[in-house]
Formats: structure tokens, C-alpha cells, sequence
């Protein structure tokens, strides 16, 4: 398959599931892009950051057209992530990530399943 | 909202920040769950949640091109794709009984949870076996 369709295929796939799901996109869009594509994990989590941008962006404007975007609480919410993200990023650096991920992953599956049955 | 309620909102995106950037997950997975919890909607969490991804994306972007990570133009063609994605995903989450589409956000999340489990075994195991290589 010619890279550039396989790539805005890719794209679409998970801009589906970003505006289906209220999230990045990522997740899907990462794997492939290292195991099928080429890319290092490092370009290929940033690569996947500057598609999510057009990506969030519109969606996110579609949930705003059928108000469903509280822009008080989003405001608030970035005034956090904007100094959490490049904290996280700068700790990562020294940190062993197995236990702890697979901590996080424990806990994401209760919340899953929390939602599932509550 | 309230002077309280704007820090506490700031303090949890902190957290999100924080764990996303160490765990590798974007924060979508952890602030639709943190705002249902906080008794909004699921599609006004998922709408709110994407708002919030858009300026903190490009702030990575622009730390990650510092670095010479991004390849610009497969970003590009991922987000041409992308944005058409983006629009019918939106348009078929709001179509959607706010509870089925609480369900079917579960079911990602589990995903995503044990797809972290199954990796950080996984590479726990990768360690155990090369400590033992090497005695």
C-alpha cells in the first residue's frame, strides 16, 4: 500500500476513535506507525502529537457545535496540564516505568470496570 | 464555578499532566473518566476532554521539534485523514444514548488498561531474564 494513503487511512481510523471517544488518538495511531511504518517510538509519539492537533480540533468543535464543550472547567483543566505534561516528561527521564505502569494499568482496568457495571 | 472549584480543576489537570506524560497515555483516557466521576455527561466529558488536549498538544508538539522528533509531513497526512475521522466520530458520539457511548468508553479503557499490564509483564520478565543472563 502507497505510504501516504496507508498514513491518512491511519489518520482516519483514529480520528474516528478521538471524536467517537473524547480522546487523543494515539494509542492508535503509535503501534503502527512503529511497526509498519519505520518510525523510532520517540517520532513516532511525536508525530502522532502534531496529528492529534488538527485531529482534537476538530472534534472538539463539533462537541462544541452541539454544546457539549464546558469551555470554565477546559480552561481550568489546561492551566494544569500545561504545567503537568512537561513536568512528567522531564521525571520520566529517570524513572524505572514497569511497576509503575503496570500499577496504572491496574487501575485503569478498575475504572473500566466500574463504568462497565455503575 | 467557583474560585475552589477553578484550583481543584487546575490541580487534577496538573495530575492528568503529570501521569499521562510518565505513563505514555494521553490524557483523554484519564479526564473523561475524571469528569463522568465529577457528574458531567459522558459527551460533555469527551467534548470538554478534546478542548483540553488542543493547547496542550501543541505545546508537546513544540517541545518534540525542538528535538527534531516530529516528521511534519506524515503529521500532516495523518491529520488529513484525521480530520475527516474526527467529524464523523463527533457527529456519531453525539447520535448516541449518552449511556451506550459510557459503555463503549469503558470497554476502550479496559483495553488500554491491560494492553499497560500486559506490556509492563511483559518487559518486568525481558529484565528478570537478562539480571539472569548475566549471573
Amino acid at each position: 500500500l502507497d505510504r501516504r494513503l496507508s498514513l491518512g487511512l491511519l489518520g482516519l481510523i483514529a480520528g474516528l476513535a478521538s471524536g467517537l471517544l473524547g480522546v487523543g488518538g494515539g494509542i492508535v495511531m503509535v503501534p503502527p506507525l512503529v511497526a509498519l511504518l519505520g518510525m523510532t517510538q520517540h517520532q513516532a509519539h511525536a508525530t502522532s502529537l502534531a496529528a492529534i492537533v488538527p485531529i482534537a480540533t476538530v472534534g472538539a468543535a463539533t462537541f462544541a457545535a452541539g454544546g457539549e464543550v464546558d469551555i470554565g472547567i477546559a480552561g481550568a483543566l489546561v492551566a494544569g496540564t500545561l504545567i503537568g505534561a512537561p513536568l512528567g516528561a522531564r521525571i520520566m527521564a529517570g524513572v524505572s516505568e514497569t511497576m509503575l505502569r503496570l500499577v496504572f494499568g491496574i487501575f485503569l482496568v478498575i475504572i473500566a470496570v466500574e463504568l462497565l457495571v455503575g | 464555578m467557583s474560585g475552589a472549584e477553578i484550583i481543584g480543576l487546575a490541580v487534577a489537570g496538573v495530575a492528568v499532566g503529570l501521569l499521562s506524560a510518565l505513563m505514555g497515555v494521553g490524557g483523554g483516557v484519564l479526564m473523561v473518566p475524571l469528569l463522568v466521576y465529577l457528574g458531567e455527561t459522558q459527551h460533555l466529558a469527551e467534548g470538554t476532554s478534546l478542548a483540553v488536549i488542543v493547547p496542550t498538544a501543541i505545546v508537546g508538539v513544540i517541545a518534540h521539534r525542538r528535538r527534531g522528533y516530529v516528521r511534519i509531513s506524515d503529521g500532516l497526512l495523518l491529520g488529513a485523514g484525521g480530520v475527516f475521522g474526527a467529524w464523523a466520530g463527533a457527529r456519531m458520539a453525539l447520535g448516541i444514548d449518552a449511556e451506550v457511548l459510557q459503555r463503549g468508553f469503558a470497554v476502550f479503557l479496559l483495553l488500554v488498561g491491560l494492553r499497560l499490564v500486559s506490556r509492563s509483564l511483559r518487559a518486568r520478565r525481558a529484565e528478570g531474564e537478562g539480571q539472569e543472563n548475566a549471573s
